[in-house]
Order: C-alpha cells, then structure tokens, then sequence
C-alpha cells in the first residue's frame, strides 16, 4: 500500500524554492548511505534515477555519491554553494515518506563527542563547516523514512513499492529548486 | 575521591553499532571492568556469497567508510589470487598510491579531529577553534589534500570506482601525476609545521606500556602497507599467507558481539604502532626524522603513540608517494587496460595493511566464477582484546586519580584505536522543531 504521504507534495516547512533563487551557482547532489543495510541505500538509488536523467535538470548540478563518508564529506560540501542531500532519516513517519528539511529545524541537534573517526554524521560536518566559514550558502536535506536498515542487499519491499513516486518526486523537487 | 565510583562511557551514536566502556569500582577495588562493542552481527561474507567476483569489489567497498580503499585493494588481490590475474607494475604502483591516499586521508582525520582535541584539552575539533585555529587549518588542508589524492588515483574521496580486477579502468595522466607531487611537496611542509605543534602537547600523551605483541605485513623490498609477508613481534614472518588463521585465531567473547583475536599472547595489536615496530627502519628519513622528534623508537609499547606512528606513516607516505609519481613518470604512465582472468574457480587470499591494520579477504570462487565462501577479517577486531588487556593494566595504575581523569583517559585509550565501531551507517534519527 502507498503511503498517503507519498500521493501527496512532499512535506515541508520549508520557506519556498525562490529561497534558491541565486542560479548560476555551483550545486551538489550527495546522496549519503550504506547499500549494503536495505533502505539506509535509499539515497544512492535517488542518487542513480537523478544521474540517469540529468538531461531534464540543470547543467549546473554535480551528482556525487559520498556513501558513508563521514568527515570526509567536509571538502565535498565546501566545493559547493548550494548542496542538497538525499540520505534515509528517521523521522518517526511512514516508511518511504519523504520530508525536505534545513539543518535549522532539526531539534535535536548536538555536537557529540566521539571514540571513533567513523562517527560523525552530516550535522557534526555541516557544523564544523560553518565554523571554519566554509559552508555551502544553503544545505537542504532530503530525508526519506526507511523501515528495515539491517545487513542485506536491496530495499524493504515498502520503500521499494514507493520508489517510482520517489523517483518522480525527487526529480521534480530538483527541478524546480534549480531550473 | 570515593572508594566506591563507575565509569560507564555508554556511547550510543547512532542506530546501533557502539563501544561501551565499563568500571565498577567497589572498596577501591575493580569489580568490572569491560570493552565491550555491541554491535549487530554484520553479515558481509554472507552478503557475497552467490555474487560474481566483479561484485565482490564494489560490495566490500561499502564495509567501510573509512578504509574503503583498503577493502577494495584486499578484495581485488584476493579476486585476482583466486583467478591466477597477474596484474602490471604500473597497476601496482597505482594501487600503492591508493593505499597512500587512504592511509593519509584516515591518519589526518584521527591525528586531527580525534585526538588532537584531547592534547590540546579541547573536548572536540570545535572547541580547538579560537586558540589553536592555525594548528586546526593545518589539518584541514592536509585532509583536502589526502582527498584530492584519492579523488585522482580511485575516481572518488571514497568507495573508490577505478580500482577494478586486473588493474584500474581509468589511469591519470602525467600531467595530474606531476599536479600531485607538487601538492604533496607542499603538504611535506604542512606537516613540517604541523609535527613541533603536536609536539608541543605531546606530554598529554599518558605515559602507559604494556607488552604485547604486533601484528602486520613485512617485506625484505619495502615499509609493507600493499604487500608483504604475515609476521608477529613475538614469532616472526609467518611462511603462508594463506595460512592467515594460524595467526589471527578470531573468538566470541560474551560481553561483546563483535569477534576478538588472539595469537601468541591473549591478545595482539594491529595499525601504525604495530607497523612502526616492526619495519620502522624502512620508513622514509623524512618520516624517521619526524619519530626522532618524538623520540618514538621501536618497539614502543605505548598504545596512546600510535597516534604519532600515524603522524610518522603519514609523512611516509608523502614521501613514498613523491617516489612512485616519479617512477610512474619516468617509466611513461600508459592507459592500460585491466588484465583478463585467465580461469573462473579457485581460491584466493588478498592481504592488506589499511589505517588501522592488517586487513584479510580470503574467497573461494566456482567453474562460473561466483563466489562460494568468503571471510574477512577486519584490524579493529583484532584490536578489542588489546584495548580490553590494555584497560586491565591502565585501570590499577590511574584508579586514585579523580573519576572524571580516569574516563577521559580510558576514552583516550579507545580513541588511539580509533576503532571502526559503526561506520556502515550514517543514518540520520532526526525530530523537528
């Protein structure tokens, strides 16, 4: 069954697509997750739909598919003025729903400290950027709920089922946030 | 402080996937005291079974965020060994180059964002801004720097696309090669300045030893991190890679989810200290000047100095790679293509050191060439027993320091480790505002 959140536009409290209004600048497609753990890959499918269609969207993107990259992803979103992320994120929602969402309206946002260099996420790296002023002028996530994140090859079968509309609708999305 | 006190650093970070420091202290004496790394079964070997060996690459490049590089250079070596694949000298000064691009990459990133905050008594990379921003540009640059390099050489910062069986599907050109070294002879001087910093809070480093024995790859040609022979401080070079279990004996412990490893002691060390001790007198003089400074020598049996064998083997790996971008372009850099199987079934081993130590992929492939059985040893795992050993010693040594000493210096002793504790997800558990 289709969530009743994916016939729907994408939920978002976001101000609007004019806020990227700055065209010519240089955009980032990162699609972040682990494709061996089901539907924490999410992002690299989007990522591969966006790179087989690059025809409809702007000459201006760059697709990147940064995997789990942690704080490597520090130089990668510093090359960029605009950078949109596509990363499975656990929202509480239905899976396969879809929510775009600024790094300022997270809640629960924390510096943690860390035992291991494989820890940091794109909060701490975002963070870290902004305070070497480094940072992309705009970072815009686009988080999809997953439902089974376990060590195995291939989505959930309620992602998977979603994944045509996903498809469209992220396309979409990039394409009237960048055109 | 009190007779009776616990330290319980309970790091959950994300989904699962984390490393719990435990101590109970009753009367002043240890009641527990455990390492203990929750983390769910990873299923890899199993994930690669039925898959055909040009899969067997890109999936083990997903283990790892970290040492992709390195997982990809034990997974082709181990293809190639099964296959009978001889590949070019020109694909194993690339591969070289690879593991050197990896090798800084992680080594900057512990160096820098890990450690260095707790020299500099920071709390983290964050708050080392401000007062010690020059020291934390330095590293950033160095970072950008390793990245770039592993842009160039694999096609990606990480879980590389051109390393491939048989050799690389795409070669840079002399003119990026030339690009490169340039580069590097800057980040030679990078690290120059950065090293007499680090020195300079150095003695933060806890002053701990504790005999163990290393573990790692060796050879007669060269400092190993792509090649070499299996060999242990404590019984030498080991006569068959292939008989790689005979050294790394992997067992379940109770307390923990992931394997532990043992050989001659009850537990051994992997990564740059154990590298540093066994072959320190092939590092380049750049880097053996860099340990002088330190007055690292081998053997050390300091675990906290790994983070400064690191610095050494990152200054090595400049310099090593300055010498294969020359060689490569003396000898004329060709856009080969990947050298062809010459069979589909067989066994094969492919052994490499990564940034935390040496790394095994061992698979055995059917008369179509899809894998039957693999196993993978990871460094980290064969690390826990150490690190829990180490603690066993630390612990009676610092137990009437205040409490909080004592937490920060057990999470220091994990963090010269660095252990790969749940890189395979970075799964985001967000609520809004």
């Amino acid at each position: 069954m289709i969530p009743v959140s994916l016939v729907l536009p994408i939920i978002s409290t976001f101000p609007s697509n004019n806020f990227f209004c700055c065209m010519k600048k240089k955009i980032g497609v990162i699609g972040l997750g682990n494709p061996l753990r089901r539907d924490d890959g999410i992002g690299l499918v989007l990522l591969k739909y966006l790179q087989e269609n690059k025809k409809k969207l702007s000459k201006t993107i760059e697709f990147i598919d940064g995997g789990t990259s942690g704080m490597n992803l520090l130089h990668l979103l510093g090359n960029y003025d605009i950078v949109l992320i596509l990363d499975a994120v656990d929202f509480k929602g239905t899976p396969g729903e879809i929510k775009k969402f600024t790094v300022e309206q997270i809640k629960n946002q924390k510096i943690q400290f860390f035992l291991s260099t494989h820890e940091p996420d794109i909060l701490t790296v975002f963070s870290l950027l902004k305070e070497l002023d480094k940072a992309p002028t705009q970072l815009l996530i686009f988080g999809i709920q997953p439902k089974d994140i376990s060590y195995r090859i291939g989505l959930s079968k309620e992602v998977h089922q979603v994944l045509p509309i996903l498809q469209k609708k992220i396309l979409k999305e990039i394409q009237s946030i960048t055109e | 402080m009190s007779n009776d006190f616990s330290v319980h650093v309970e790091h959950v970070t994300r989904v699962e996937g984390h490393g719990n420091i435990i101590l109970d202290v009753k009367n002043g004496k240890i009641e527990k005291l455990q390492w203990s790394v929750v983390e769910a079964p990873r299923f890899f070997e199993a994930m690669l079974r039925g898959q055909h060996y040009n899969e067997l690459r890109p999936i083990t490049s997903r283990i790892c965020g970290i040492c992709s590089i390195g997982h990809s250079l034990a997974s082709l070596k181990a293809t190639e060994d099964a296959l009978g694949v001889k590949i070019t000298s020109q694909t194993a000064t690339l591969r070289r180059l690879a593991i050197h691009a990896e090798n800084m990459q992680s080594h900057i990133l512990h160096i820098g964002y890990l450690v260095a905050p707790d020299l500099f008594g920071a709390g983290s990379v964050f708050s080392m801004l401000g007062k010690h921003t020059d020291a934390v540009l330095k590293i950033v640059k160095l970072h950008r720097l390793a990245n770039e390099m592993s842009d160039l050489i694999c096609g990606r910062t990480i879980h590389p696309i051109r390393l491939v069986v048989g050799g690389f599907s795409l070669q840079p050109t002399e003119k990026q090669l030339i690009q490169l070294k340039k580069r590097l002879l800057e980040a030679q001087e990078l690290t120059n300045e950065l090293a007499p910093i680090i020195l300079s809070v150095a003695d933060n480093l806890p002053s701990f030893t504790r005999e163990t024995e290393y573990i790692g790859l060796t050879s007669d040609e060269e400092y190993s991190l792509y090649d070499g022979d299996i060999a242990s401080t404590d019984t030498g070079k080991h006569p068959s890679y292939r008989d790689y279990k005979e050294i790394m004996q992997e067992y379940i412990v109770p307390h923990s989810t992931a394997k532990y490893a043992k050989h001659a002691r009850d537990s051994y060390m992997v990564g740059a200290l154990a590298r540093f001790n066994m072959n320190s007198c092939q590092l380049h003089p750049v880097a053996q000047d860099i340990a002088s400074l330190f007055k690292l020598k081998a053997i050390n049996y300091n675990p906290f100095m790994n983070t400064i064998a690191q610095l050494v083997e990152f200054s090595h790996s400049i310099q090593d790679s300055i010498y294969l971008i020359d060689t490569l372009v003396d000898q004329g850099i060709k856009q080969e293509k990947p050298v062809k199987p010459m069979k589909k079934a067989g066994r094969g081993v492919g052994i490499v050191e990564v940034p935390r130590g040496i790394l095994v992929h061992d698979y055995t492939l059917n008369s179509q060439g899809y894998c039957t059985k693999a196993n993978c040893i990871i460094p980290t795992n064969q690390n826990h027993a150490n690190i829990q050993k180490d603690m066993e010693k630390l612990v009676p040594e610092i137990i009437n320091r205040p409490e909080k000493e004592i937490e920060l210096t057990l999470e220091m002793l994990v963090r010269a480790y660095d252990p790969c504790i749940s890189c395979s997800t970075h799964y985001l558990d967000v609520s809004f505002k």
